[in-house]
């Protein structure tokens, strides 16, 4: 060693990080600290399929009930979709954060773990709503409808179409079994993506209702060719960008999506089940509900109320892609695209809520045997 | 004296009695709860499912595979880093890292780019064949996963190894080749034998990492295959708490075994030469035709399999798959405050990471410490402390944090300081293993000329010991922070969105197909990180792989 290295007194070095870090997190910890507010819980792509983004839409659609209670909400938008926001109210529920919660739907409703997380609340405005979507999402009241939409198939027009493959029109799952239409199939994993479920369960309801046969064997026909992604953007995307994969498991108001952002006809079209004479579709209800032991339990009951007025149900149609609740509400233009449920009959009718529930656990675990490998 | 003692034993375990607090005892109720309170699958239920047989099945057959690659791919590298003198080596080095520090939401968007359908590769394959479709997928399925992970631990692999092959002493391969022995028989006699702890341990801690592997095999196994790690996200996911907790608990059964074989492995390489010698090192020219061309096809398939998906990325940072054109709006993004922005994630990123690396140092050092006590105990139960970590879901110890801690003292509602400790329990079997390390290489006659020249316990630590150490707490830092700053499973459990880092911006930028967004904020982390190790590397020269 030529050079000895000069000793600096570690003590200065020690006592100024200390004091710098002191200073940081102070600064950091007074920065962020909590300020009472109303939060809400939403999934990540709540309203944000918009022109303007969630931001915005938000604002204009609450601005008014803020201003009303003279309060801030605070719209937790969790990376995550509802049955995660369920397990993450489940770990607070000995002192709960939110007071509302927004995206719960009508299979999520019915396990025990989102019911122990919510309390029961019978808006008076449920009078503006028809009474079918209450029952079709929980009748207990647990959660108040939001919006709704059916999950189907849909499919790109710019690789196959009507002329071509002429079964689209009066789409069988035994026509989807096959080897050219199952390989070129997208859908969502069911443990993961609530498309996903509601595909498997109207794959069940339509073999152990309509046809009468055992559900799993037209799983174990289309393993090794069907395409299941992690969640339904994975499954857009392998869609998309993949020429061979032509039918995508989604939902029905998609070529409304597509003329509107096309500006022309849509370049996506629906191919609906077709069984006994008439097309099925599963019927998908998201619901507001109020959180359990919440902080503000009264201003949640009134942000639930306002949740079903005109300036929120408004929104919906194009920033959410779902129908609004309220049935007294002009859709846009774009919306005849979309497949409305009073063309289609509704899958969910053949599986009642409590079939399900027992079921479900069940089924899940039947899929994951017939499709695991060996 | 005797009160001095106390207060060592006291300081020495106190690591022990925090990781008790914020690791074991919210793991540990995790798990009774789960098994007691009847929610759920039960625990003879949860095994004697053929899903759970075939996903702890799967989850042994990926990792070994993956470990068998990772080792062939990486020895021959860690072989070439060691014996070759080039420029730029320490910058190599860097690059080297830059893999295992990568959140694996980004080697997925890499890989998808340069693997995938569509990718570079397949688009190569395409216009070769003329083929109008898709020809090959490599990033899908066991296939992908096995290329995921070999891409992860090749370069723990090459960095393990170079670095114990560094300190082969000269002079036994000299004598070796005077008494005629063909390069062959010394790598074989000399070398291998030499580098065997070093390849056992980087062995069984790929197998370690890939055993635990989460968002890869969640993107590449198409729901088809899970690991044990996969299927506990998904039980919470779907609170079944019983399923969740019986899954945790085989886990943690399994890799203890693991991490207690991986103690008694770095107990054995303790014996190993210190390390003053160095390799004899060469230059290319002095190889043969048939040598360079073979290090050539190596390099060539190193820069395909670890540096495509790399590039990948920076293109992803400017490139807009969507528009199919170039654009800088990834990086406003980044300078962008509020909540559509990244600054925000880009400063909760620095400020949890850096704080959660002066913690994993200063919990780190006692722990260091306590390796070597002779009290009894101490040293052992410190060395399975501090290898948790590594052995536990983080999703389990996030949901541990989240009821036991954050809910009860009303942390839930600002949870930062969850987070800081979260990242901090990841990072501290580096600092603590760096430090350790750092502390065997120092001269007890030091120490002793301290003591004899009336330098009290404290003073000998400031003045004497930690002055010493100053390399290897920096070695340790950096690769905390790096696991703090890519950590995200447990962050994206325990944040409200003002906490996100980066690592979960990208993978909400991903989500909603902002993909220059995510690419920018990708690159970032990189640069972060190869600018992190750099410093390092010129610091504590080049005594990297020692850290693992």
């Amino acid at each position: 060693m030529t050079e000895y290295p000069v000793r600096r007194n570690p003590k200065t070095i020690i006592i100024v990080t200390t004091i710098i870090v002191i200073l940081i997190v102070a600064s950091y910890g007074f920065l962020t600290f909590w300020k009472p507010r109303f939060v809400v819980y939403t999934y990540s792509s709540f309203m944000d399929w918009g022109d303007e983004g969630a931001e915005a839409v938000l604002e204009r659609a609450f601005a008014p009930f803020e201003e009303k209670y003279g309060i801030d909400i605070d719209f937790v938008i969790l990376q995550a979709d509802a049955n995660f926001i369920v397990s993450r109210l489940n770990a607070e529920a000995a002192n709960p954060i939110a007071d509302v919660v927004i995206g719960i739907d009508n299979i999520l409703i019915l396990q025990e773990a989102a019911r122990n997380v919510l309390e029961p609340y019978e808006s008076p405005n449920l009078a503006w709503i028809n009474e079918t979507l209450v029952n079709a999402l929980d009748p207990e009241h647990y959660l108040t409808p939001f919006d709704f939409g059916l999950v189907t198939l849909i499919y790109s027009m710019n690789t196959i179409n009507s002329t071509t493959h002429p079964q689209l029109d009066h789409l069988t799952l035994a026509d989807l079994a096959t080897s050219e239409l199952a390989s070129a199939l997208v859908t969502e994993d069911p443990h993961l993506s609530s498309p996903g479920l509601a595909f498997l369960l109207s794959q069940i309801a339509i073999y152990d209702k309509i046809l009468g046969e055992n559900w799993t064997d037209w799983w174990e026909a289309v393993e090794g060719n069907i395409d299941i992604e992690e969640g339904w953007t994975e499954a857009w995307s392998a869609w998309s960008s993949d020429q061979t994969k032509h039918l995508l498991v989604s939902y029905g108001t998609d070529p409304a999506y597509s003329a509107h952002y096309l500006g022309t006809e849509p370049d996506t079209a629906i191919a609906p089940f077709y069984y006994q004479d008439s097309h099925w579709a599963w019927m998908q209800v998201e619901g507001v509900g109020l959180v359990k032991n919440g902080p503000n339990p009264e201003l949640g009951k009134a942000f639930i109320d306002y949740c079903l007025n005109v300036t929120v149900q408004s929104e919906i149609p194009l920033n959410q892609w779902m129908f609004p609740v309220r049935t007294d509400l002009t859709l846009p233009s774009v919306f005849d695209y979309a497949i409305h449920p009073n063309e289609v009959s509704i899958l969910n009718t053949l599986l009642n809520s409590t079939e399900i529930a027992a079921k479900l656990q069940e089924w899940l675990d039947e899929f994951d045997t017939v499709m695991t490998p060996g | 004296m005797k009160k001095q003692e106390y207060w060592t034993y006291l300081v020495l375990s106190l690591p022990v009695i925090l990781l008790s607090i914020f690791l074991v005892y919210p793991v540990v109720s995790v798990i009774i709860q789960g098994l007691i309170s009847e929610t759920g699958t039960s625990f003879v239920d949860t095994l004697s499912a053929y899903r759970t047989q075939f996903t702890i099945a799967f989850t042994f057959i990926q990792a070994t595979l993956s470990t068998v690659l990772a080792l062939l791919v990486g020895l021959p590298g860690a072989m070439l880093l060691a014996r070759l003198r080039f420029r730029g080596k320490s910058l190599v080095r860097a690059l080297i890292i830059v893999p295992f520090v990568l959140p694996p939401i980004v080697v997925v968007v890499g890989f998808l780019q340069m693997f995938g359908s569509y990718g570079v590769i397949d688009s190569a394959l395409m216009l070769l064949t003329q083929s109008s479709t898709s020809i090959m997928n490599l990033a899908d399925g066991l296939v992908g996963i096995i290329l995921a992970h070999t891409f992860y631990n090749a370069p723990l692999v090459m960095l393990l190894v170079s670095a114990s092959m560094e300190r082969l002493n000269p002079e036994i391969e000299e004598s070796a080749e005077v008494l005629g022995a063909d390069s062959f028989s010394r790598f074989r006699r000399i070398t291998l034998p030499h580098i065997r702890p070093a390849l056992a341990a980087s062995a069984i801690l790929t197998f370690l990492f890939c055993f635990m592997s989460f968002p890869i095999v969640l993107a590449f196994g198409n729901g088809v295959y899970r690991t044990i790690e996969v299927q506990i996200w998904n039980s919470f996911r779907w609170s079944d708490f019983g399923e969740a907790s019986s899954l945790v608990l085989i886990q943690i059964i399994i890799t203890i075994t693991l991490a207690v074989s991986y103690i008694k492995l770095a107990k054995v390489s303790d014996n190993d030469s210190g390390p003053t010698t160095t390799i004899r090192t060469t230059t290319l020219d002095k190889y043969k035709n048939w040598e360079k061309s073979m290090i050539l096809a190596y390099l060539v398939m190193i820069l395909v399999l670890i540096g495509g998906p790399i590039v990948s990325i920076f293109r992803a940072a400017f490139f807009d798959p969507i528009t199919h054109s170039y654009t800088l709006d990834g990086f406003s993004y980044l300078i962008t405050a509020g909540a559509t922005g990244g600054l925000n994630p880009l400063i909760n990123s620095l400020f949890y990471g850096g704080l959660a690396t002066l913690l994993s140092i200063l919990i780190g050092i006692p722990l260091a410490y306590a390796h070597k006590s002779k009290s009894r105990g101490l040293p052992s139960l410190s060395s399975v402390m501090v290898l948790l970590p590594l052995g536990i879901s983080s999703i389990t110890v996030a949901y541990g944090l989240m009821t036991v801690i954050a809910v009860p003292t009303g942390l839930n509602i600002n949870p930062w300081p969850i987070i800081v400790i979260a990242q901090t329990i990841i990072g501290l079997p580096f600092t603590a293993r760096s430090i350790e390390i750092g502390l065997k290489s120092i001269d007890p006659a030091i120490l002793d000329q301290a003591d004899s020249l009336g330098a009290s316990r404290l003073q000998r630590l400031i003045y004497v010991e930690l002055p010493l150490l100053i390399p290897s707490i920096l070695v340790g830092a950096v690769f905390a922070f790096a696991m703090a700053i890519g950590e995200m499973s447990a962050t994206l459990f325990i944040a409200l969105p003002q906490n996100y880092t980066l690592a979960v911006a990208i993978y909400d930028n991903l989500g909603v197909r902002r993909f220059v967004e995510a690419g920018a904020s990708a690159l970032i982390l990189v640069a972060i990180c190869v600018v992190a190790f750099l410093t390092m590397e010129k610091i504590s020269e080049g005594s990297t792989g020692g850290t693992l």
